[in-house]
């Protein structure tokens, strides 16, 4: 496909009188791991869901899998995974039926999702737990569920936002493996956010975001030679004058 | 459509998962029975006509239709609290699909329910209607059912949260209950609560069903008391009026989709 997976045009959008996000000009190529790093509140999740077509832009365009969010949503919506911050798995369904669910919601025929269903849980070492509600699973557990429903209907470009946000770090670390097995396997395109510098370091390119604005744009050691520093967190720095962390905590 | 059957599936499911739910819906009518019917039956003016118990009968199953079709639509609420709502969302399912896969479910809750205490109910109370009588009753349960679905759908659409959920009970459920001709014939209401009366789904659900099983004592003033055409024609109007205003409230970005998206930031 010669279409970028996503392509952003002056983006924006307003809360009230808060800009969530300014003006945002993007490219992500296909099969790309993209990471969007920035402190909390700096537009990454309204970012997400203006192009998930969840919200509709102040300003802008922007085209998903070659679709327009505003025009055709439907059609965006079919191309893409979204795994929210927060987990949206129902408490009360099995592991197994949470992705059957989902699969009925995407329209997938019940002889092509049963193997697929089959493979995932076995990918995502969920096997075992198959029968089990999803309420009994640990955290990590849970991400990786919310992950593989994602992938069910196997979209072209999967929005994972924050992850690994609020596990302990054992669960996090063998969320991530999982995540870079998924990409080296499928060639599916990521689009990743993340507060932590670690995450966003093997992307093959980052876009650091600030209130709301791009500060910068490239791979992760073009971005760290261009301003002469080490780390991606000294990047932040060095762009925006305030540490990543401390506004991370504001 | 596939989705909407995902959607009524998942409904089920967390249905039959949740046994107290069941057994409340199933367990309250006899409750209204027992200490409503004794009550009340001291103070019917209709008593040597017809016993009380028997005549409160039809509004009790109309009564689990709505309390089983209205708390299976209000399911919409937790689903928000709980982020299944912003998954639907993000489905490539339009959110008229999503409303009706929702009424659907209440409508076969609601209905599965009716049934299930109106096959208790009925012998208890010594009511045995005629084929063509059940059949109408079934019609009046199915139909009931979707329009009150509906209408909870339109109310979850709109309410903010769960603590809201009482005031819906209190404001919505209960003068509903009480101006529908369940437990005393709306004709002797004065002329403003008839009006009400008028405008609440429950009533024709309920006049319906008395035409269905107490067609014996219409002749004493105990039967219907609408044209059997009129409530068909009121049930189905709610039922459409309900699900359009549920889609379009769904499809609101301000509406549904900016509550389910409060956290994001």
């Amino acid at each position: 496909m010669t279409a970028a997976a996503i392509e952003a045009r002056g983006l924006g959008k307003d809360f009230g009188s808060i800009r969530a996000l300014d003006h945002l000009d993007l490219e992500v190529r296909d099969a790309e791991f993209f990471g969007f790093l920035g402190p909390n509140g700096a537009g990454k999740t309204t970012t997400v869901h203006l192009l998930a077509t969840l919200l509709t832009p102040s300003r802008g365009t922007a085209r998903v899998a070659g679709h327009d969010v505003v025009r055709e949503s439907l059609l965006v919506r079919r191309s893409i995974g979204l795994v929210f911050q927060e987990t949206t798995l129902d408490r009360d369904l099995t592991v197994a039926e949470n992705l059957r669910f989902a699969a009925r919601l995407w329209n997938l025929p019940r002889r092509i999702a049963e193997p697929r269903i089959e493979h995932l849980l076995q990918q995502f070492g969920l096997l075992a737990r198959r029968g089990d509600p999803m309420r009994t699973l640990s955290g990590g557990m849970r991400r990786a569920l919310d992950i593989a429903r994602g992938i069910v209907h196997a979209p072209r470009v999967l929005f994972l936002d924050e992850p690994t946000a609020g596990l302990d770090p054992r669960a996090r670390r063998s969320l991530w493996e999982l995540i870079q097995e998924l990409r080296r396997s499928s060639g599916l395109t990521v689009f990743l956010t993340t507060h932590y510098v670690e995450e966003a370091e093997p992307c093959d390119r980052v876009a650091v975001l600030d209130r709301g604005r791009l500060v910068a744009l490239g791979a992760p050691t073009e971005l760290k030679r261009a301003a002469g520093v080490g780390s991606l967190e000294d990047v932040f720095l060095a762009r925006t004058g305030h540490p990543l962390a401390e506004a991370s905590a504001g | 459509m596939r989705a909407v059957y995902g959607i009524v599936v998942r409904e089920l499911v967390r249905f039959l998962r949740q046994r107290g739910r069941a057994l409340a819906s199933v367990a309250r009518p006899f409750v209204w029975l027992i200490f409503a019917g004794a009550g009340f039956a001291t103070v019917f003016a209709g008593a040597g006509a017809i016993d009380y118990r028997r005549y409160m009968a039809p509004g009790l199953v109309g009564m689990v239709v709505m309390f089983g079709a209205l708390l299976a639509s209000l399911s919409t609420v937790t689903d928000r609290d709980a982020g299944v709502l912003r998954m639907l969302l993000v489905a490539p399912v339009r959110r008229s699909t999503i409303a009706l896969g929702k009424a659907l479910s209440a409508t076969l809750l609601g209905t599965v329910q009716a049934v299930v205490v109106a096959l208790l109910l009925l012998p208890l109370v010594g009511l045995w209607p005629t084929p063509a009588g059940l059949l109408l009753a079934l019609a009046a349960v199915v139909l009931l059912s979707l329009a009150l679905g509906a209408l909870g759908l339109v109310l979850a659409a709109s309410i903010r949260s769960l603590e809201n959920f009482a005031g819906v009970m209190n404001f919505v459920v209960f003068p509903m209950l009480f101006l529908s001709g369940a437990l005393y014939p709306v004709h002797r209401l004065d002329a403003a609560l008839r009006l009400l009366a008028y405008l609440n789904p429950l009533a024709y659900g309920v006049d319906l069903l008395k035409h269905a099983l107490l067609s014996a004592w219409a002749g004493a003033g105990f039967g219907g008391e609408m044209p059997v055409a009129l409530d068909f024609l009121a049930l189905a109007g709610f039922a459409a009026a309900g699900l359009l205003a549920a889609a379009t409230l769904l499809a609101r970005e301000g509406g549904v989709t900016r509550t389910a998206l409060r956290q994001g930031g």
